[in-house]
């Protein structure tokens, strides 16, 4: 953030938006453990969240045992187990959880430990957590420094359904021999687990109710899936991001014939791998992202009917082989982003009906490509960025009227294509961060009031254009990063109380009255300024967005320390600051 | 106070608290009771008996229902729970859904 020219967003996989399976309330991301818990609401806030909901007594009782400490109670094993669990599950909501605290819960017959980025979960509490015996049903250890030898007690609970042990780099081969037995698991997790190899993988050979197996960016594993080839129960496999699964790997999938999700994104499978699914007639989601992958392995895909999902984002396509596209007719969504190919390819896009979502980033695509689109009339997501597309290829959008969410920036487009843009009233997301787009395009798009998010990065607009903000009370993000500017303009944002995200960094001219006239924004979670003259004088307008988890002012007259003062005394939340 | 507009809450020893029906019906599972049409004797009687609630707790727990009221009216204080009370306080929440 905040860097002096226009920047291009990384688009996330759309598989991670499919459906995530294991509970996400923690994840690890490097330097902040604790992050992913932090930005979802607490569960149990009262009182001192004022104007809640009244607490129910079994709330306020749970309460005042995570605060008084557990040290009174010896054991909860007297109360019935759906107590314990409310208990526990606040302890841990909590993070008071400690080694002390956790000895209250031997034999409480949990059913469910999520301790996933727990900070200090290790070895040790493996003994508290099996001894839940056949009760136990899930376990999330993520993040943990747990080790092969705190595997060993998983023995003791048989009825084991879901198992996440992902970023535990320190279990290898041996751990996983203790979950060997454990025939009732339906889901296992090993995100990350680098010390994981393919002779390792036998210990999976016996688990044939496996219904979801993860081993995503587990780069040891080449020669192990094998091991799969009787689990036939399986539904989705991850491999994301392991770097090693081979042709000769992808062999063992073909008799998996539950199979409907396959992510292989980054991987060294050819097409030649590929066609080793062509048995696999339930795979309904499929991604290769970043495999050497042609468009000759659409002769496979073509034959797989309920094939709905389809990433091949930066793999090795040209327009050659690429009329194959025409029989996937139920793809809802496809990515063909960075590849070779041209408007040649689109051509056989034209049947897709289904589709709801097509991302065509960087591609050789022209505007009468586009005229091949005319007909998806169920599209709601188009990316075209860094096409060749200009204003005459926006007209064959009037058709798609589903369209909520479009990217054409850096493209040719111009203020003179926008017209064509303010037809489609379903538009909620719209990317224009290209130079080209000014005051009266934005003018030309008055009539989208629905938009929720809007990319003006590197357009250029002057307080001017600031004018038609009010056109856009819905917005919930905004960029506004072209240098035009000043403080003028800031003051016609004050009425986009929606906003969570805020850019307006590269705006050398704001001062501290920009940010006095952003005070009323406090649904803001993100705010950048940076490269502007706010000062440590101007922080004090800030003190009223209680939701910011992240403030940007690099390159301001403003100093880390009184930043830091301005968390510690006003924004509990904030979590990502800069400068620090 | 009108008779049908109280309830009386029994506890295991006995000892009968005579509240506010609407007080009590903070509770879900007495709220069933008194609103289920008819199936219930507690719905005729307004009377509900608490076999394994002891007086202690259910003192407590009429406590609760008026400071809800009053929390829910706009009067935000804090409910006080003595330490040795918690965990029986829980069984009885749990069972009264409350």
């Amino acid at each position: 953030m905040g860097g002096a020219c226009s920047r291009k967003r990384d688009h996330q996989v759309i598989e991670d938006s499919v459906r995530s399976r294991f509970s996400a309330r923690f994840s690890k991301s490097g330097s902040s453990r604790w992050l992913g818990t932090s930005f979802s609401p607490r569960s149990g806030v009262y009182i001192q969240g004022g104007r809640g909901k009244c607490p129910s007594l079994m709330e306020l009782c749970i309460h005042k045992i995570c605060e008084q400490g557990i040290g009174n109670y010896h054991s909860f094993s007297v109360l019935p187990r759906d107590i314990s669990q409310q208990i526990f599950n606040e302890l841990v909501d909590r993070q008071c959880l400690t080694d002390a605290s956790l000895e209250a819960f031997r034999d409480c017959a949990l059913q469910d430990i999520y301790l996933g980025g727990y900070p200090g979960t290790t070895d040790g509490w493996m003994g508290v957590i099996c001894s839940q015996g056949s009760s136990l049903l899930s376990v999330d250890i993520s993040g943990s420094d747990i080790t092969d030898s705190g595997l060993v007690l998983l023995k003791d609970c048989p009825n084991l359904q879901n198992l996440i042990f992902d970023y535990c780099g320190r279990i290898s081969d041996r751990g996983l021999e203790n979950i060997q037995g454990l025939s009732n698991l339906t889901s296992l997790s090993f995100k990350k687990s680098s010390k994981i190899t393919g002779q390792g993988m036998i210990a999976f050979a016996n688990l044939v109710n496996l219904v979801n197996l993860d081993l995503e960016r587990c780069g040891g594993i080449h020669g192990g899936l094998i091991h799969l080839k009787g689990l036939t129960k399986l539904e989705s496999l991850n491999l994301r991001c392991c770097n090693c699964i081979t042709d000769a790997d992808m062999k063992s999938l073909s008799g998996l014939a539950n199979l409907k999700e396959l992510q292989m994104s980054s991987n060294k499978v050819t097409d030649a791998g590929v066609g080793y699914l062509e048995g696999l007639h339930k795979l309904s989601l499929l991604n290769m992202e970043g495999c050497p992958v042609t468009a000759a392995c659409l002769d496979t895909l073509s034959g797989l009917v309920e094939l709905s999902h389809l990433n091949l984002n930066r793999c090795e396509l040209s327009d050659v082989g690429c009329e194959k596209f025409a029989g996937l007719v139920k793809l809802k969504i496809l990515n063909l982003g960075f590849n070779n190919i041209t408007d040649a390819c689109i051509v056989h896009l034209k049947g897709l009906t289904n589709l709801e979502s097509l991302n065509l980033d960087s591609c050789k695509i022209r505007d009468e490509g586009l005229a091949n689109l005319a007909g998806l009339l169920n599209l709601k997501s188009l990316e075209l960025s860094d096409t060749e597309v200009g204003n005459s290829g926006l007209r064959h959008f009037s058709s798609l009227v589903n369209l909520e969410t479009i990217n054409l920036s850096f493209t040719l487009v111009t203020d003179g294509g926008m017209r064509n843009l303010s037809r489609l009233t379903s538009l909620k997301s719209l990317n224009l961060d290209t130079r080209q787009i000014t005051d009266s395009g934005l003018e030309a798009l008055t009539g989208l009031s629905g938009l929720t998010h809007l990319d003006l990065f590197g357009a250029r607009i002057t307080d001017l254009g600031t004018n038609y903000f009010r056109y856009f009370k819905n917005l919930r993000s905004l960029e506004l990063c072209g240098g035009g500017i000043t403080d003028a303009g800031v003051k016609n944002i004050k009425g986009l109380v929606s906003l969570t995200l805020l850019n307006l960094s590269q705006n050398c001219h704001l001062t501290d009255k920009s940010l006095e006239s952003i005070s009323g924004l406090t649904a803001l979670v993100s705010l950048n300024v940076s490269n502007s003259r706010v000062t440590d004088a101007g922080l004090v307008h800030l003190r009223p967005l209680k939701n910011l988890r992240s403030l940007s002012l690099e390159s301001c007259k403003v100093t880390a320390g009184e930043l830091r003062k301005l968390q510690l005394t006003a924004l509990p939340n904030l979590m990502f600051v800069r400068p620090e | 106070m009108k008779k049908e507009e109280t309830v009386k809450l029994i506890s295991a020893e006995g000892f009968e608290f005579v509240i506010d029906k609407k007080a009590a019906m903070v509770s879900q599972t007495i709220r069933n009771m008194l609103t289920s049409p008819g199936s219930f004797a507690e719905t005729q009687h307004g009377e509900v008996t608490f076999p394994e609630i002891s007086t202690t707790i259910l003192e407590k727990i009429c406590q609760y229902f008026y400071w809800s009221l009053q929390f829910a009216s706009g009067k935000e204080t804090e409910f006080h729970i003595e330490p040795e009370l918690t965990l029986e306080l829980m069984m009885a929440a749990n069972y009264l859904h409350t």
